[in-house]
């Protein structure tokens, strides 16, 4: 028995590694559970909170930039308001014809940043709306030039946004000039370079036409623009296609979130759970 | 003792919350210093490494909380803590003030690189290549960190090892 502690003092170290380890193992597996996720996002609540009371005096230094910044956005989304407008009466005349509204009409709501990391570690957005202003998971974050991601993760004030710029963002998009379409995808590296997968060699798509998000997307509202080809060049089966993000995302500010487009009998066909049907 | 250690706690979860909600942006290709790194190679070093790695265990749980992924910053924080207990300098070692600041340096270095390769391994959310984000954006944060650590010696610890 002496021996067995005099071993356990001598390499207690070791001990105390071997525990700690197995804990944050342990940690590391259940962390996808319900509870630890909740504990996590009641974490990111927090520095949410913080990070915006943080920000917010940042904020009243720059404030005389920021409303210049707003009128200039403003004025823009005045001007595609107005273009909005006579596609909504189009539609409308269809709508009677039809008898039915489509998600897209309904509003989008406005978000502010209030946090934003892009590291190695950590790549997200936070927003400072939450599950109480409406918000839902995988709803599209967009800004007036274009898509910026979608929602991941909310809690009761604040919801986390996974932007363009993750290895693990994938959105389907169409060519607005020659209707070709493909997979967006962003591979690291440059922030202002994003590539479009699964584009055929024979497709005739071109430098300078704009990528918008498809019917096809299980999540992103279609339409929105997502970047515009800068170069294509063929390969053996599939073109290699660089596009510039429309959004930069080194300046976002603030954000609209577009409302669940996705359709639970539509993603039940594709094996993926419909809105509600998960925890959020 | 136990005041001492709970001016430490109190340190960790200043340290903590400085690190992910002012150090972590100040950042230079995708790397930031890493302020808990610094904070687990003075504790190792003066307390020694079980001091480090409980110190590493904690801050890690903080750290994960307040950006997601706990367990492996915990992982993380325990194996830099534990690395960092290397150069521990023992309580009636005759080791001078600059020998200590050497050591911390050493420990520094020690902890934010191997901190950030459990990191590293854990996580790839930009989609680098493996040997990019290991060897060369862990020698970025280690020289980052070792800034740092400059910086605090200038501050706090030179006065803390001449007393």
């Amino acid at each position: 028995m002496n021996k067995f502690f005099g071993l356990f003092l001598r390499y207690n170290s070791w001990v105390i590694l071997s525990l700690l380890t197995g804990i944050s193992l342990f940690v590391t597996a259940i962390e996808k559970n319900d509870v630890p996720a909740k504990v996590t996002t009641a974490g990111s609540d927090l520095r949410a909170y913080l990070a915006e009371r943080l920000g917010s005096l940042g904020y009243l230094l720059h404030i005389k930039e920021e409303n210049q910044r707003l009128l200039q956005q403003n004025s823009r989304l005045l001007g595609r308001l107005l273009l909005a407008e006579s596609a909504l009466r189009e539609q409308n005349a269809l709508e009677r014809l039809q008898h039915a509204t489509p998600p897209a009409m309904q509003r989008f709501s406005v978000a502010r940043v209030v946090d934003r990391t892009f590291s190695d570690r950590e790549n997200m957005l936070l927003l400072d709306r939450g599950r109480r202003d409406g918000v839902r998971k995988d709803m599209t974050v967009l800004t007036p030039e274009g898509l910026v991601g979608r929602v991941t993760r909310v809690s009761a004030h604040y919801s986390s946004v996974m932007p363009l710029i993750h290895s693990d963002f994938k959105v389907s998009v169409v060519s607005s000039a020659s209707g070709t379409t493909g997979l967006a995808s962003w591979e690291g590296g440059r922030e202002d370079l994003a590539y479009i997968e699964h584009v055929p060699i024979s497709s005739s798509l071109a430098e300078g036409e704009e990528m918008l998000t498809t019917d096809f997307s299980t999540f992103a509202v279609p339409g929105v623009p997502v970047g515009r080809v800068i170069s294509v060049k063929p390969g053996r089966l599939f073109s290699t296609v660089t596009i510039r993000p429309s959004v930069d995302f080194s300046r976002l500010g603030y954000v609209l979130l577009a409302p669940l487009s996705n359709e639970p009998e539509k993603l039940r066909m594709l094996g993926e759970p419909a809105p509600g049907e998960e925890n959020q | 003792m136990a005041r001492n250690i709970f001016i430490l706690l109190a340190v960790l979860v200043a340290v903590t919350f400085m690190q992910v909600l002012g150090f972590s942006r100040l950042t230079v290709l995708y790397t930031a210093p890493d302020a808990l790194a610094v904070f687990l190679a003075f504790s190792a070093v003066t307390l020694g490494r079980n001091a480090g790695m409980g110190f590493g265990f904690l801050g890690g749980i903080l750290t994960g909380l307040l950006s997601g992924a706990a367990g492996l910053h915990m992982l993380a924080g325990t194996l830099g803590g534990f690395a960092a207990g290397s150069f521990h300098i023992p309580r009636d070692s005759h080791a001078t003030p600059s020998q200590k600041m050497r050591r911390i340096y050493a420990a520094t270095a020690v902890a934010a690189f191997v901190s950030h390769t459990v990191l590293s391994i854990g996580e790839n959310p930009l989609g680098l290549s493996p040997a990019y984000r290991i060897v060369v954006l862990g020698l970025l944060e280690t020289l980052l960190t070792l800034l740092l650590a400059f910086a605090a010696n200038l501050l706090i610890l030179k006065k803390t090892f001449s007393d």
